[in-house]
C-alpha cells in the first residue's frame, strides 16, 4: 500500500540520520541546525555592532579631536586598505555563493580581530582595555560562529591569519596622528562589516533550507 | 522687451531717464499710471525703501512728446537665505534622493546647483521632473565606510548662498510608510481587529533587505496609543480591543538593521464584531415565516443568498439550486 512505503522510507531516514553523528565532519546536530546558527550569528553581528557604539564613542574620545567630532571625513589613505572593507559593488554582492558570501565575512572579523587584538595592547587606560578585551572576546565568538555555520555546510573554512597583522611591506605608522588615523578607520571598517554582515546573513537565513540535509545524503553515496 | 532690473527690499533705487539731462522735464509712469512729481529729482525717478508692490514696468516718456525714452522691469526681492536640504534613501539599496527649499520666499527667480561627492569621486544626481527641487542618486558600491558630502547652492540675481550635508550611506535609510493598510472586524470575537498592510512600493528588495513594522492603535475616544513592533510579516491581530469602540490603526515600517522608522501610514479605521442585538431577529424571522406559508413559491427574504450580486461562491449557488428543487417539489405536490 502507498501509506506502508511512505512508512518505511520515513523509518530508514531516522535511522540513517540517527547514525550520522557517527560520520565525520557531518555532525547529524550540526546539519540540522545550520538554520538555527545562521540565526544566531546574525544575532551576534546585531549585539556586536550595539556593543561597538560604546566601545567606538570611547575609543574617538580617548584619541581626542578630530577623530571624535561627528562630522569628521577624512580621506581614506592607501595603507588604511590593509583593513579589509566591506564596500561592494551591489551586483556583485547580490550574486556571492553562499562559500562566498561566508568566506568574505570569516576573513575579514578574523582579520580585524588581529588588529583589534593588538590596539588592545597599546591603550593607556583601564577602561578602555577591559571594554576592548569584552568586545574582542565576543568578537571571537562571531568569527566561531561562522566557521560553525561553513563547517555544517560542508564548505572549507579559509586560512586565517598567521601571526599579528603587518603585512610585508607595510611599515608601521610613522607618527602618532597616522597612528589615530589607522585605528579611526579600523574601527569604521567594523562598522561598516557588522551593518554588512546582518544583511549576508538576512539572505543565507533565507537561501538554506532544512531539505539541505537530504542532499547531503545523496552527495555522500546515499 | 525691456531689460528686468533687481533690488533689494528696503533699497533706495534711483532711475535714470536714459541719455535724457537731469534736468529734463519728463513723466514717469508705473505700469500706466503716471508716478506723481513728487518721487521725482529732476528726469530721475527716486524710490525709497522699496517694497514688494512696487515692482512692475517702469517707463519713461519726454516731456511734450511722448516719446519712450526708458523702460524697465523692476523685481523687488531678497537674496537667497541658506537652503534647506534633506537626503534620504527610501528604495536602500538602490540609492538616494536630495530633496530642497528655500526658508522664505525671494520673489524672484533662483537657481538651484547640487554637487554630490563621495571621498574623491564626483557623483552625478540627476533632477526629477517632477517634484522640482528633488534629484536622486544610484549606489554605485554597498556599504561604503565613506561618507558622501551634498553641496547645495542657490543663486539669484540679488546674491548667493549655500548648504551641505554630510552622511553615511547608512545613516540616510528611512522607508516610505507601509501602503494598503486595511483593518477588519473579526467574525464572532468582539475583541479582536484584523489588521493588514504591505510593504512601501518604494522599497525594491524587501526579500534581501527585509522591513519590520510598529503598529500603533486607539479606540478614537482614548488619547493613549497601544503599540506593537512586528518583526516580519505584513499582518497582525488585535486581541485587546475595547468591545464596540470605534478604533483608529496607524503602521510604520524600518529596515531591520539600519536607519530610521518610516512616518505613519495613512490612518485606518474599524471597529470590531458586535453581535446583532437579538430581538431584532426573531421578529425579523417571524415575520419572514408567515410572508413565506402565504406565497409558498417564493424563498425566505432573510437569506438573500439567491439575489442578483450578492451569491459569490459555488456553495451559494448550491443553496439556490437547492431552494430551487425545494419550491419546485413543493409546486408539484401542490398541483
Amino acid at each position: 500500500s502507498p501509506t506502508g512505503d511512505s512508512w518505511g522510507i520515513f523509518t530508514f531516514l531516522c535511522a540513517a540520520l540517527c547514525n550520522l553523528p557517527a560520520l565525520p565532519a557531518l555532525n547529524c546536530s550540526e546539519e540540522l541546525g545550520a538554520g538555527q546558527s545562521i540565526q544566531q550569528t546574525y544575532d551576534l553581528t546585531r549585539y556586536l555592532e550595539h556593543q561597538l557604539r560604546t566601545l567606538a564613542g570611547t575609543y574617538l574620545n580617548y584619541l581626542g579631536p578630530p577623530f571624535n567630532e561627528p562630522d569628521f571625513n577624512p580621506p581614506r589613505l592607501a595603507r588604511a586598505e590593509r583593513v579589509p572593507s566591506a564596500t561592494v559593488d551591489l551586483d556583485l554582492w547580490r550574486g556571492l555563493t553562499d562559500n562566498a558570501r561566508l568566506a568574505a565575512n570569516y576573513r575579514a572579523y578574523s582579520r580585524l580581530l588581529c588588529y583589534l587584538r593588538v590596539l588592545d595592547g597599546q591603550v593607556g587606560t583601564a577602561e578602555l582595555r577591559h571594554r576592548l578585551a569584552h568586545f574582542c572576546a565576543s568578537l571571537q565568538g562571531l568569527v566561531l560562529s561562522i566557521g560553525g555555520v561553513m563547517s555544517s555546510l560542508g564548505y572549507p573554512l579559509p586560512a586565517g591569519p598567521a601571526a599579528p597583522p603587518a603585512p610585508p611591506g607595510a611599515p608601521a605608522a610613522p607618527n602618532d596622528f597616522l597612528k589615530k588615523m589607522d585605528d579611526f578607520w579600523l574601527l569604521k571598517e567594523l562598522q561598516t562589516w557588522l551593518w554588512r554582515s546582518a544583511k549576508d546573513f538576512n539572505r543565507l537565513k533565507k537561501k538554506v533550507p532544512p531539505a539541505v540535509v537530504t542532499l547531503r545524503l545523496e552527495a555522500r553515496g546515499f | 522687451d525691456s531689460p528686468i532690473q533687481y533690488e533689494r527690499v528696503g533699497a533706495d533705487v534711483t532711475m535714470k531717464c536714459g541719455s535724457m539731462d537731469w534736468d529734463a522735464a519728463v513723466t514717469w509712469t508705473v505700469n500706466g499710471t503716471d508716478i506723481d512729481e513728487s518721487h521725482l529729482n529732476g528726469s530721475y525717478l527716486i524710490l525709497k525703501n522699496v517694497d514688494l508692490s512696487q515692482s512692475g514696468q517702469y517707463s519713461c516718456y519726454e516731456g511734450s512728446s511722448w516719446h519712450l525714452k526708458y523702460q524697465t522691469q523692476l523685481r523687488v526681492g531678497t537674496p537667497p537665505k541658506e537652503p534647506v536640504l534633506m537626503c534620504r534613501s527610501n528604495n536602500y539599496p538602490k540609492g538616494f534622493y536630495c530633496s530642497w527649499h528655500l526658508p522664505t520666499p525671494t520673489y524672484i527667480p533662483n537657481t538651484f546647483n547640487i554637487s554630490v561627492i563621495h571621498g574623491t569621486k564626483d557623483m552625478v544626481c540627476e533632477k526629477d521632473a517632477i517634484p522640482k527641487n528633488r534629484c536622486h542618486i544610484r549606489y554605485l558600491q554597498l556599504f561604503s565606510t565613506v561618507k558622501y558630502k551634498v553641496t547645495l547652492t542657490v543663486t539669484n540675481p540679488l546674491g548667493k548662498n549655500y548648504t551641505t550635508a554630510t552622511f553615511d550611506e547608512f545613516a540616510i535609510v528611512k522607508p516610505d510608510p507601509p501602503e494598503s493598510v486595511v483593518a477588519k472586524p473579526v467574525p464572532n470575537n468582539p475583541r479582536r481587529l484584523e489588521v493588514s498592510w504591505q510593504n512601501p512600493s518604494s522599497w525594491p528588495d524587501p526579500e534581501s533587505f527585509p522591513l519590520k513594522f510598529f503598529l500603533r492603535y486607539r479606540p478614537l475616544i482614548l488619547d493613549q496609543w497601544q503599540h506593537v513592533e512586528l518583526s516580519d510579516g505584513t499582518s497582525h491581530t488585535i486581541t485587546d480591543a475595547y468591545a464596540g469602540k470605534e478604533y483608529i490603526i496607524q503602521v510604520a515600517a524600518k529596515d531591520t538593521d539600519i536607519g530610521t522608522w518610516s512616518d505613519w501610514s495613512v490612518a485606518v479605521h474599524a471597529t470590531p464584531w458586535t453581535e446583532e442585538p437579538k430581538h431584532l431577529t426573531t421578529e425579523a424571522q417571524i415575520t419572514e415565516t408567515t410572508s413565506a406559508s402565504t406565497s409558498s413559491f417564493m424563498a425566505p427574504p432573510t437569506t438573500k443568498i439567491c439575489d442578483k450580486g450578492a451569491v459569490v461562491g459555488s456553495g451559494a449557488v448550491a443553496v439556490c439550486w437547492t431552494a430551487g428543487l425545494v419550491v419546485a417539489a413543493y409546486s408539484v405536490l401542490f398541483i
